[in-house]
């Protein structure tokens, strides 16, 4: 059993020899070159994000604000008062400017 | 901080060899071995910080060529063995045991299993880092590819 082992141990070890003497490595400053470039790529993604996140917290809230000029235009009645749909609304709308502007201060900490 | 170019040169230089032995043998194809192996540093040039003890990054870099193999394998792309082999000349012990050929025989995991093990030399646990598999498990997996390979190699020594 040993005597296997030791054969299946040479084996594979001859094997990886042989490999080692027919397969040339790439050089490293290519590798170097490949993974600086995904790194700038992942950085700029990384300093783009707050922004897709503030520009689509920016159309929710446009849609938002467009539903309630239409409610008030008269159009739809059936609805919350003015005073109460303001407050809502303002209220939604600085929790969302606020919750992104925090995760681009956040987001732009990480990257420094 | 990331790992300076000088640092990355070190680590190439001490660990490329044997993790492109690692894939060249698991995918059986230098193509798809040279690009995963470039696909393995850039990843740890991406991930890793500067500082790595050598042990650390060697098991990390094994880690990530596992991942890839797992990876390709999974995408149906892992064919392995569908070039012919082109290391050369062999050696005496090797015109008695077609290597390849046990190799081919075993599944992909029995043989990344048996070439962490006795080509890298690394123990249970060293393999089971580097697998993402337990101590456990890489016991047992070792042990019915220790005996597949064992039975394939009692085959070539009846034929012999």
């Amino acid at each position: 059993m040993n005597r296997q082992e030791d054969r299946l141990r040479d084996a594979l070890r001859g094997y990886a020899a042989r490999i080692a003497a027919s397969h040339t490595v790439p050089p490293a400053s290519g590798v170097w070159l490949r993974a600086e470039r995904r790194r700038r790529r992942l950085a700029i993604e990384r300093a783009e994000r707050p922004l897709r996140i503030m520009q689509a917290l920016g159309l929710v809230c446009a849609m938002i604000a467009a539903g309630w000029l239409l409610i008030q235009a008269g159009s739809v009645h059936p609805l919350p008062s003015f005073g109460t749909v303001v407050l809502v609304s303002t209220f939604a709308s600085l929790l969302l400017v606020v919750a992104g502007c925090w995760a681009m201060v956040l987001a732009s900490r990480r990257s420094l | 901080m990331f790992i300076t170019e000088a640092e990355f040169q070190r680590i190439y230089d001490a660990n490329a060899g044997p993790i492109l032995g690692y894939l060249a043998a698991s995918t059986g194809r230098r193509d798809v071995a040279d690009d995963m192996l470039q696909e393995t540093f850039c990843r740890l040039l991406v991930q890793a910080k500067s500082g790595m003890e050598a042990c650390d990054v060697r098991r990390y870099l094994f880690r990530i060529a596992t991942n890839l193999l797992r990876d390709r394998w999974r995408s149906g792309e892992g064919r392995a063995f569908d070039e012919p082999d082109e290391t050369g000349a062999t050696t005496d012990l090797d015109a008695s045991i077609d290597v390849r050929a046990m190799l081919e025989h075993l599944s992909p995991r029995e043989r990344q299993l048996l070439w962490l093990a006795y080509v890298e030399g690394m123990d249970h646990a060293e393999i089971a880092a580097a697998t993402g598999l337990g101590r456990l498990s890489v016991r047992t997996l070792l042990f019915r590819a220790r005996g597949r390979a064992r039975k394939f190699l009692s085959a070539g020594e009846e034929l012999r």
